[in-house]
């Protein structure tokens, strides 16, 4: 998640409470790391987009990459 | 609400049918303006191996047929290999259509639909993907037609494959937004099509109904494309109609 935002040229807050929309990170950014975990995993991560919706904070992100690795 | 991005021009585009047409009229475009190309057609022609000759550094091209997902994302990473990442795909590949609706079979609406809309639709996806896990932005054009918004018989299977690439140009354009600019380019008949489908009568006829008194030719749909793929500009999610105003 960091690299996806430092390639961006912003910082990954430390805080996993931070709200993403306040640090800039969109929906498409999510897509960028899913990708990115896919690449490392050698298999696709397929989600719905409702599953997409709850996620609000840094936190909800890496348990959501969590549980989709562990699927 | 989405911050302000810029989509650079795009430095390697993938063409799907790009051996003839028009599809070898946005290839020659495209290397004559600097911008490395792959390009890929069930048959390549001598014209594209022409190309591939006097461009060795900038052409990638090979034989893929469009309905063979596997082949055609092999041919995606060999690109990669060859000239760097994919950051701008034009869509260009299809297969025409002259039947009428109740005297084409089922099998036959199957293949348009497949050549048409499923396959661009997979390939888009796999270069999309390909894009986002690099961080890249990019560009997309979509070849459709004015058939996509105007009723003509013979073509309803055909048409119906070119409203949804433009229907899928306006959601790709929404979903991919700061990301990627997603348009689709909408050629009236061009004058070798006609020929070869309808008499003189009825071509002389269209002609005088075009104000700008002449059918399309390719070399008239190209800038469009590269000003889509190359320009700064903030067109996104459009269909672009190139018909001389045939249509309106």
């Amino acid at each position: 998640m960091g690299e996806v935002m430092t390639a961006q040229g912003k910082n990954l807050p430390g805080d996993d409470t931070a709200d993403l929309r306040e640090i800039g990170f969109r929906s498409l950014d999510f897509s960028e790391l899913a990708l990115r975990v896919e690449d490392e995993l050698e298999a696709e991560l397929n989600f719905d987009a409702p599953g997409l919706r709850r996620i609000a904070t840094v936190g909800d992100v890496l348990d959501f990459i969590e549980q989709l690795q562990s699927a | 609400m989405s911050e302000p991005s810029v989509i650079p021009p795009a430095s390697v585009v993938l063409v799907s049918g790009g051996s003839r047409g028009l599809g070898l009229a946005i290839v020659t475009d495209l290397l004559t303006n600097g911008v490395k190309v792959a390009a890929f057609a069930r048959t390549v022609t001598p014209e594209l191996t022409a190309l591939g000759e006097k461009y060795p550094d900038h052409l990638y091209y090979g034989s893929v047929d469009i309905n063979d997902a596997q082949a055609g994302q092999a041919f995606v990473r060999a690109v990669e290999t060859a000239l760097g990442p994919i950051d701008g795909l034009v869509n260009n590949a299809a297969i025409g259509q002259d039947s009428l609706h109740v005297h084409t079979s089922a099998d036959q609406l199957a293949e348009i639909i497949t050549t048409n809309l499923t396959s661009p639709l997979v390939l888009t996806r796999f270069v999309l993907r390909r894009m986002l896990a690099k961080g890249l932005k990019g560009r997309i054009v979509n070849v459709t037609s004015i058939c996509a918004q105007r009723g003509y018989p013979g073509l309803v299977a055909y048409s119906a494959t070119k409203g949804g690439m433009d229907a899928a140009t306006r959601s790709l354009a929404r979903e991919l937004g700061g990301r990627v600019l997603a348009n689709a380019v909408a050629p009236g008949f061009f004058a070798s099509e006609m020929s070869a489908v309808l008499g003189q009568t009825q071509l002389d006829q269209i002609v005088r109904r075009t104000p700008t008194g002449h059918l399309t030719e390719p070399d008239e749909v190209v800038p469009v494309v590269r000003m889509l793929l190359l320009d700064q500009t903030n067109i996104n999610g459009q269909v672009l109609v190139v018909d001389g105003a045939a249509s309106i």
